[in-house]
């Protein structure tokens, strides 16, 4: 599996507009989004549990060529909380329920529009990130803090 | 982007990097941010999804090794 191109989350994007998924990009991915200079491995995506919204993920899914059965279709229909996509062109981890945030509105209405890209308001990843408390996210949050100071001074939001 | 001040308050040497990564274009950070090494067990399943989020950290903390940081502090 190669690295997640750009042209890709273009792509992804574009699927996702195209069925009206309503989705932001959250943790490392929607951070970098943002601007923050990091590295990582797959995107996160922070999706809206609905039956309409996830019967649209679904189709834009397969469009994008992940290969999913239809057992594995009915679970993301059935709007898990947590479902990792190996099976598709890249890695994509779909989180219906992020640690730290209450419900999918609230952050929706939060949300920064990166050329086209909604993403998660920076305060909410870091909310999600501090929940989550695992190692690898302790010791990212430093930074990322700062980060969110740098970027509220530049963007006044 | 707004040309606003630095806070007072963030690191010097954050504060460089911040700026040259909002310097670049979109298409050029997403290239430096987005790598990809094998991360075992992770990585040997095509498709996984988990009824709650508690079920999935819980099976990170049982199966995956510690180095990758998936388990909780």
């Amino acid at each position: 599996m190669a690295a997640f191109e750009y042209r890709q989350a273009e792509e992804v994007r574009d699927a996702f507009a195209r069925h009206a998924v309503r989705y932001l990009f959250i943790g490392k991915s929607g951070a970098i989004l943002l601007g923050f200079p990091d590295t990582t491995q797959d995107a996160d995506l922070f999706v809206e549990r609905s039956p309409t919204n996830c019967a649209a993920l679904v189709t834009a899914l397969r469009q994008l060529g992940f290969a999913l059965s239809e057992p594995q279709a009915d679970e993301i229909r059935r709007g898990k909380d947590f479902v990792q996509l190996k099976n598709g062109p890249f890695d994509l981890d779909l989180v219906f329920a992020p640690d730290g945030l209450e419900r999918f509105e609230d952050a929706w209405k939060r949300r920064v529009e990166v050329e086209g890209f909604p993403v998660c308001h920076i305060d909410d990843i870091i909310a999600s990130k501090a929940a989550t408390n695992r190692v690898k996210d302790r010791e990212s949050l430093p930074r990322l803090r700062s980060f969110r100071n740098y970027w509220l001074a530049k963007h006044g939001r | 982007m707004a040309n606003v001040e630095t806070p007072a308050h963030l690191p010097a040497d954050c504060m460089e990097e911040f700026e040259a990564a909002a310097r670049r274009p979109l298409p050029l950070r997403w290239r430096y941010a987005f790598i990809h090494t094998y991360k075992p067990v992770l990585d040997d399943a095509s498709f996984r999804a988990f009824d709650t989020m508690e079920d999935y950290r819980r099976w990170c903390e049982q199966n995956l090794p510690d180095w990758l940081g998936y388990g909780r502090v």
